[in-house]
């Protein structure tokens, strides 16, 4: 996956879940972004930085550092290979096509919801 | 006295008055409808408009034929023509802005079928029509060219029908309980049904058919008065605001276990 990510569709996408009630996964900016970036470098190493050049205006150092161990290490969606370097796993891009479903949703959603303010 | 041709006569009146008061209340409400909704209601006025403006001289046609005038039915016909060949104009203009939202691309495409139109136009007015044949329920005459036939089955009417259904189609499949079911869903099956039944209207040579065709376009026609200006019925049985109260729990629809939690 070489597609460059689009910070603010990302954004859109978290904060229309999040209207939904729905503020993890999907809905959380910092999850959708890190998952987008490993997605990105596969099957490379994918280094901290590399994450935190999307994530610094959203989230501090220690909140993504803190993400990707409770989250992302925990649940198996990425394998610490060094330090500050991670290879993502099946179960996380199993991960990221759900995240893909949901864009398409969110996309799907809002040229609906345009449709219909359109019509008289 | 000829009772069916009777009955043909009030009907296209019904559908004359009825479209264009109907195009009158919808521009006269127009200041209701937010900026983006602006074109697709214009181009529903001028749709509506031209409904009207085709059944009036048919109506007039109907009459002429009542009292045996062949001459004015003849004229009349001609008349009727020219708003019928560009019904399908605004409709194709409100289904591509309403789908896409570009004005400009929707103007194009419209231009497109004016010059379907035109086209029709020119090839009726060179071959012309075979009749009037009057019968006990109706006036018939049939266009003497088979390419003018095609023009208006494929150009005219096929693909603006295919918009309809294809928009009816994605608003089935992406369903959302924002929708209003009769504010959207309900123009789109009256103008398919009124379009549809138009076209019905003008190519058959059964004068049965021709008159059930008017019927429908007539049905059409209140179909959509209603979805623009619903009856308290309407609202009560199909708003979105009623599904999301029917959701709602009352009080005494407590479950027993609910019921011991509280006791």
């Amino acid at each position: 996956m070489s597609e460059d990510i689009d910070v603010e569709l990302e954004q859109e996408v978290a904060e229309f879940y999040q209207s939904l009630g729905i503020n993890q996964g999907p809905g959380d900016i910092q999850y959708r972004l890190i998952l987008k970036v490993l997605e990105k470098n596969d099957p490379d190493i994918t280094k901290f930085s590399d994450i935190r050049k999307y994530t610094d205006q959203f989230a501090d150092r220690g909140s993504i550092g803190s993400k990707m161990k409770t989250v992302f290490q925990l649940e198996g969606l990425v394998k610490k290979v060094k330090r500050g370097g991670y290879v993502i796993t099946d179960k996380g891009l199993m991960a990221a096509g759900f995240l893909r479903t949901t864009t398409t949703f969110y996309k799907k959603t809002k040229r609906m919801g345009e449709i219909i303010e359109r019509m008289p | 006295m000829i009772t069916g041709l009777l009955l043909n006569i009030i009907i296209c009146f019904a559908i004359t008055i009825s479209s264009l008061t109907f195009a009158f209340v919808l521009a006269c409400n127009g200041g209701e409808h937010s900026e983006k909704s602006k074109p697709a209601l214009w181009a529903l006025v001028a749709f509506w408009t031209l409904v009207g403006a085709t059944y009036l001289p048919t109506t007039i046609r109907m009459i002429a034929a009542y009292m045996g005038k062949p001459t004015i039915d003849t004229i009349m016909y001609n008349i009727s023509a020219i708003p019928f060949a560009f019904i399908s104009v605004p409709l194709v203009f409100f289904i591509m802005y309403v789908m896409i939202g570009n004005k400009n691309i929707s103007k194009y495409v419209s231009f497109i079928f004016t010059i379907f139109g035109a086209a029709y136009l020119s090839l009726f007015y060179s071959s012309g029509a075979i009749g009037p044949q009057v019968t006990e329920l109706s006036s018939i005459f049939i266009v003497n060219s088979d390419i003018a036939i095609q023009i208006y089955l494929m150009g005219l009417f096929v693909f603006p029908t295919a918009m309809i259904l294809g928009l009816l189609l994605l608003m089935f499949i992406t369903r959302s309980m924002t929708i209003s079911i009769h504010r959207t869903v309900l123009p789109l099956v009256a103008i398919s049904f009124v379009f549809d039944f138009i076209l019905t209207d003008f190519i058959t040579a059964v004068d049965v058919i021709q008159i059930t065709s008017r019927v429908f376009v007539l049905v059409g026609t209140v179909q959509a008065f209603l979805a623009y200006f619903p009856q308290t019925v309407f609202n009560d049985r199909f708003s979105a605001k009623n599904n999301v109260e029917t959701c709602e729990t009352d009080e005494n629809d407590k479950t027993e276990y609910e019921d011991n939690i509280d006791g």
